[in-house]
């Protein structure tokens, strides 16, 4: 652990995006107390463009203060993010395990499974199910998880298998240890590492995911998002450009730093890479 | 636009002093392509069997129905040239034009009238079907004359043969077919000024002049384009760069109305929604808790400001609702009480109720279905969630699309929802259907879906239906507006004034209640 | 031959996926609430419940739900997939129409950045540690980051109403009525925007993995003889690295064609490309439900179609894979 640390830090944009990450976090939690009233409310003139008076980054077509909406927005996407990543990582995570450690039959058969959800074309399939299930965080969760459990499954299941041989699961088994057992104590910690990884990685595709449904008006309507602002300013682009400018600045900011803090993971947890760094 | 042109305009606008004022260049001129934009795009053309409002704005120029209305409401000929009404109210004549051909050259008859109404309109057309159920025979005596006899006096027929209404469809290409699978859906044919060119899916639709269009000399277009645009920033920039000439009511933002008004040459009319008369209300579920309680339907109502929804979100364009009945209807009654945007009045009603706030200051949560249809509507849902959460009403939204929408509101699984009322011309027509008991029918998103069963309204609407007598037509809708308004059965938010943007120099743009549906016969482009 | 027996596999292994795919579309679809008459009855004005009795017979949505599936798949395999409900025209030819616009739009933008994403990679690895590097580095993780309709909203802004340059939407200009030659430049001058937009991302993932993959080959072994040989760099860089380099890329570009027709629903909602994508989400809208269905089924198909190439071409370009079912 110390060692995946120490790699870590040595990756000076993965603990810049590490920073920023926590940062954007803090002012999200921070919200109701840097801007009290809702994101819904008007609080202004219509319109008002950047640094003009108190609205850091203006109003939109109703009076309503676009930083608010970006902070309360952050909140919604990491939620997002993170909810939706640890389903995808449940699901993706016993499919693969059930499909590398017993192999065989079963193996086959979740690997069509999961063959026949990657090949669906992934956004059009999330629309479906958000636009099925009426837009909710429920709905939109489900369908960012649905869409995205198949690359997990297929690392995991590689990881069992490579792992499933070894012998310190074979004396578990000697030992009569269930088979269980076996996979969640014994092997999973072992195959955590690329898991990690790619979970990072997911918790950015997922924000970028949300913010494409609430952009097609799919977003969950009793909370701002990101997505939503972007598509609600689309119209008033001409005349208003900061409202759809601001909130993608947002997203481009906490999808890159999350994708700097996985490829940090990345280097840290892969030895190969490790030694070509030092080499 | 050269420099040249506009000089020369620029001189012109001297020589005349304004250009509003008539003069040497009001004489129509042949030739020209119109360009417009058709959105969202229509599904098929075969106004027969589709009325949304995008079919019924391109398909208007191909098909025709027996009468026109003036902004008054007035019929005017159409392919009838005229009409005669028996003293009893029951016996209904139109004589014909003659010379008439449809798209493919067969001659327009008396059966074809026969036909669309008897056989196509009463099996395919949801509003005829209500109208032609006073119907009790319709008989063509000759080529060019056709006699509906009606089994009770209907005062609201005459106002049924709309284009959109009641479309004239060919009987040779229809009669005897399974009607919606009829290959000709595809190639409309009709009598109007014009016919389908060509309809690039997902581009454009272009029309092209009938030449052997029965009113001598018209159209004066040479064709109509439709171009195909599906994001509203993207039609303002269209009609900006010059790609279009006309921005039809919800083509675009409200706000971005008031920006191109400033261009040169542009101009801004709201005349042409006469017919439709669109109002826009909060309807609510009777049925439900605590909106079946007089005073919550009240809070509402003093809690949003119907005049920021006028200004702000709809830029002017349209006016606080007072009723039921539009005030483009001539059995609007002015002497309506107006609601006052009082928000402590509404925190008192409440408190009368025993609607205590809780810790959140909630004193009453209920579910708000979203309208979907443009950003507009979308934009007055979130205002009036802020203002009522402001008096302690939480509302719970649901966002859905225009299907599940439409789906939720006829199954009744709403509180309150935001709708579009269209008039249709008289109030037995359009208005009827959403108040009476006898439509309290589940599944249909047009019926009474909201659980008003007022024996007395009933009462007021069938007997308003039935008379002749204007005057005393009018005494029984305003009787019916009273009421609705007294109990505040619904909550009336605005009369949308649909504007339509064109440049100048196309004329005679709207001269009918239907405005930019009608056929457009009259408009020319001045050069 | 061997070859010839894996090409077969993969033909009846993507054959069950799309049958699968169909009875789930269907499932998923067909069970939402909301039918296509309510939205009927909801647009029209005034509809009576007989009537939409009626129409909901007509349509088939009185039977019961297995009845409705093996009608649907008897249809399909006579490549009947139905009927439009809001048009009242065959789903096959509805798409078809829209079909040639969308695959004009996703293959440009899969070649040029397939191209420009290979360049790009392979220059940043063999100028490792310069400013090239970190320019083509940076810019990769950058747009890896962008949200496709954003910048494709930026690039309206910038390149159509400030500048001027490109047209804000759509295909052709109708009004200009061009024929030939002209009409194809009027396409062409339409396509530029969105085809880049949808081509960015893609460009950064496969500038990113070329240039690690490149990295990563050149200290194998084979390399490290092949320099030790004394052979020149640049054929190295072509005849080794390169080709080596090449095989992650071609994986990624058969994965990534789902995600690039998914990509086009935003694209050609925001340039207004009248495609399939943009027909996806106005029949969401209007639950056209068949219409859906089939444009599932395309999609997956073509997304089958494009596994099953990168499978055969992979075949080609690696020397050392296995061919065998």
């Amino acid at each position: 652990m110390k060692d995946l640390i120490k790699a870590f830090s040595h990756n000076k944009a993965a603990l810049g995006g590490l920073l920023f990450l926590v940062v954007i976090a803090i002012a999200a939690v921070a919200a109701p107390l840097i801007y009290p009233h809702s994101p819904w409310q008007m609080v202004g003139a219509p319109f008002q463009p950047p640094l003009s008076g108190p609205h850091l980054f203006g109003t939109d077509m109703l009076g309503r203060d676009i930083a608010a909406g970006i902070l309360y927005g952050a909140r919604v996407s990491f939620l997002i993010g993170i909810v939706s990543t640890a389903v995808a990582l449940s699901i993706g995570i016993t499919v693969g395990a059930l499909a590398g450690y017993l192999g065989g039959l079963v193996d086959d058969a979740l690997m069509r499974v999961t063959e026949f959800f990657q090949t669906i074309p992934s956004l059009i399939f999330a629309i479906v199910i958000v636009a099925i299930m009426s837009p909710s965080i429920l709905s939109i969760v489900i369908a960012i998880a649905i869409v995205s459990w198949p690359p997990v499954a297929r690392l995991v299941r590689a990881e069992f298998m490579s792992l499933r041989h070894r012998e310190f699961v074979e004396a578990s088994r000697v030992l009569g240890v269930p088979g269980w057992r076996i996979m969640a104590f014994d092997i999973l910690p072992n195959a955590m590492a690329p898991v990690i990884v790619t979970a990072s990685l997911m918790v950015a595709t997922a924000i970028l995911m949300e913010s494409g449904l609430s952009f097609l008006g799919l977003g969950d309507p009793n909370l701002i998002s990101w997505g939503y602002q972007i598509g609600a300013a689309r119209t008033m682009i001409r005349t208003a450009w900061w409202m759809s400018f601001f909130p993608g600045v947002a997203i481009i900011i906490t999808v890159l730093c999350l994708n700097l803090v996985g490829e940090g993971l990345n280097d840290a947890l892969n030895p190969r890479i490790v030694r070509r760094r030092k080499a | 636009m050269s420099l040249v042109t506009r000089l020369q305009q620029l001189a012109l606008v001297a020589a005349i002093g304004s250009m509003s004022i008539p003069a040497f260049a009001d004489e129509p001129v042949r030739g020209g392509t119109l360009r417009m934009i058709a959105q969202p795009e229509p599904p098929t053309l075969m106004l027969g069997l589709n009325q949304q409002g995008p079919t019924q704005f391109v398909a208007g120029k191909i098909y025709e129905g027996l009468l026109r209305y003036d902004q008054e409401l007035q019929p005017m000929p159409g392919l009838a040239r005229d009409w005669s009404v028996s003293d009893d109210g029951l016996e209904y004549t139109f004589h014909l034009q003659e010379g008439v051909l449809w798209h493919d050259g067969e001659p327009f008859t008396s059966a074809d009238v026969v036909f669309t109404m008897e056989e196509f309109l009463s099996e395919v057309h949801p509003r005829a079907r209500g109208v032609l159920a006073h119907v009790e025979e319709i008989e063509a005596p000759d080529e060019h004359t056709v006699i509906f006899r009606l089994k009770a006096p209907f005062a609201a027929f005459i106002q049924s043969f709309e284009v959109s209404s009641a479309p004239m469809i060919p009987a040779h290409l229809y009669q005897g077919t399974d009607f919606r699978d009829n290959p000709a859906n595809e190639t409309p044919i009709g009598t109007g000024p014009f016919k389908l060119e060509r309809w690039e899916q997902g581009s454009y639709i272009r029309l092209t002049r009938n030449e052997d269009y029965w009113k001598e000399g018209k159209p004066y277009l040479d064709g109509i384009l439709f171009n195909i645009v599906p994001d509203a920033a993207s039609r303002a920039v269209a009609f900006e760069t010059g790609r279009v000439d006309v921005l039809r009511g919800g083509d675009i933002e409200y706000f971005d109305v008031a920006r191109l008004e400033q261009m040169p040459d542009v101009e801004v009319t709201t005349e042409g929604w006469e017919f439709l008369s669109p109002t826009i209300w909060m309807q609510f579920n009777l049925r439900n808790e605590p909106l079946d309680d007089p005073r919550f339907r009240q809070a509402i109502w003093h809690a949003v400001n119907r005049d920021f929804i006028v200004d702000s979100i709809w830029s002017g364009y349209g006016k606080v609702a007072k009723g039921p009945v539009n005030s483009a209807s001539p059995f609007f009654d002015d002497s309506l009480p107006d609601v006052e945007y009082d928000p402590e009045r509404a925190i008192e009603l409440l408190d009368e109720m025993g609607l205590e706030p809780n810790r959140r200051g909630v004193r009453a949560t209920i579910r708000f279905l979203a309208l979907p249809y443009t950003e507009t509507y979308i934009r007055m849902g979130e205002y009036i969630r802020q203002q009522l959460q402001q008096v302690g009403i939480e509302l719970d939204v649901t966002q859905t699309d225009v299907g599940g929408w439409a789906q939720t509101l006829g199954q009744w699984d709403y509180d309150m929802t935001i709708n579009l009322l269209f008039q249709y011309g008289d109030p037995a027509l359009g208005i009827q259907r959403a108040y009476v008991s006898s439509n309290l029918v589940k599944g249909s998103p047009s019926a009474n879906v909201s659980g008003l069963d007022d024996p007395a309204i009933d009462e007021l609407l069938t007997r308003a239906a039935t008379e002749s007598d204007p005057e005393e037509r009018f005494r029984l809708y305003s009787e019916f507006q009273h009421e609705i308004v007294d109990n505040a059965y619904f909550g009336y938010l605005i009369e949308a004034h649909f504007p339509t943007v064109y440049r100048n120099n196309v004329r005679n743009l709207v001269n009918s209640a239907i405005g930019l549906n009608d056929n457009m016969a009259e408009v020319w482009i001045e050069r | 031959m061997d070859r010839l027996n894996f090409i077969a596999g993969r033909l009846v292994k993507g054959a069950l996926i799309v049958l699968a795919i169909a009875i789930m579309n269907f499932f998923i679809v067909r069970l939402a609430p909301g039918d296509p008459v309510s939205v009927l009855a909801g647009q029209s004005g005034a509809m009576d419940q007989d009537y939409m009795d009626e129409l909901r017979q007509r349509f088939g949505l009185d039977q019961p739900l297995i009845v409705q599936l093996w009608i649907y798949l008897q249809n399909l395999f006579q490549g009947d997939l139905g009927t439009s409900y809001r048009q009242g025209r065959a789903v096959l030819s509805v798409i078809l129409e829209r079909l040639p616009a969308t695959l004009l739009l996703t293959i440009s933008a899969a070649i040029i950045s397939v191209i420009l994403g290979v360049v790009a990679g392979s220059l940043a690895a063999r100028r490792r540690g310069t400013w090239w590097d970190t320019l083509i580095s940076s810019l990769a993780l950058l747009f890896y980051a962008t949200p496709l309709f954003w910048i494709g909203l930026m690039a309206i802004l910038l390149f159509s109403l400030v500048l001027g340059w490109f047209p804000a939407f759509g295909m052709v200009s109708p009004e200009k009525e061009y024929t030939g030659i002209m009409h194809i430049l009027d396409v062409l001058h339409h396509l530029v925007l969105p085809m880049t937009v949808l081509g960015l991302f893609y460009m950064a993932v496969y500038a990113r993995l070329t240039r690690a993959s490149m990295l990563e080959v050149s200290e194998m072994d084979f390399v490290r003889t092949a320099r030790a040989k004394g052979l020149p760099e640049g054929y190295i860089t072509r005849r080794h690295i390169l080709r080596n380099a090449l095989l992650p890329v071609i994986t990624f570009a058969g994965i990534q064609a789902g995600h690039l027709i998914g990509g086009t629903v935003l694209v050609e909602t925001v340039f207004g490309w009248p495609g399939v994508g943009r027909l996806a989400f106005d029949s969401l809208l209007q639950r056209d439900y068949s219409v859906l269905l089939g444009i599932f089924l395309i999609t997956s198909i073509m997304v089958v179609i494009a596994n099953i190439i990168t499978d055969v071409v992979y075949t080609f370009v690696d020397p050392r894979i296995e061919v065998k079912q």
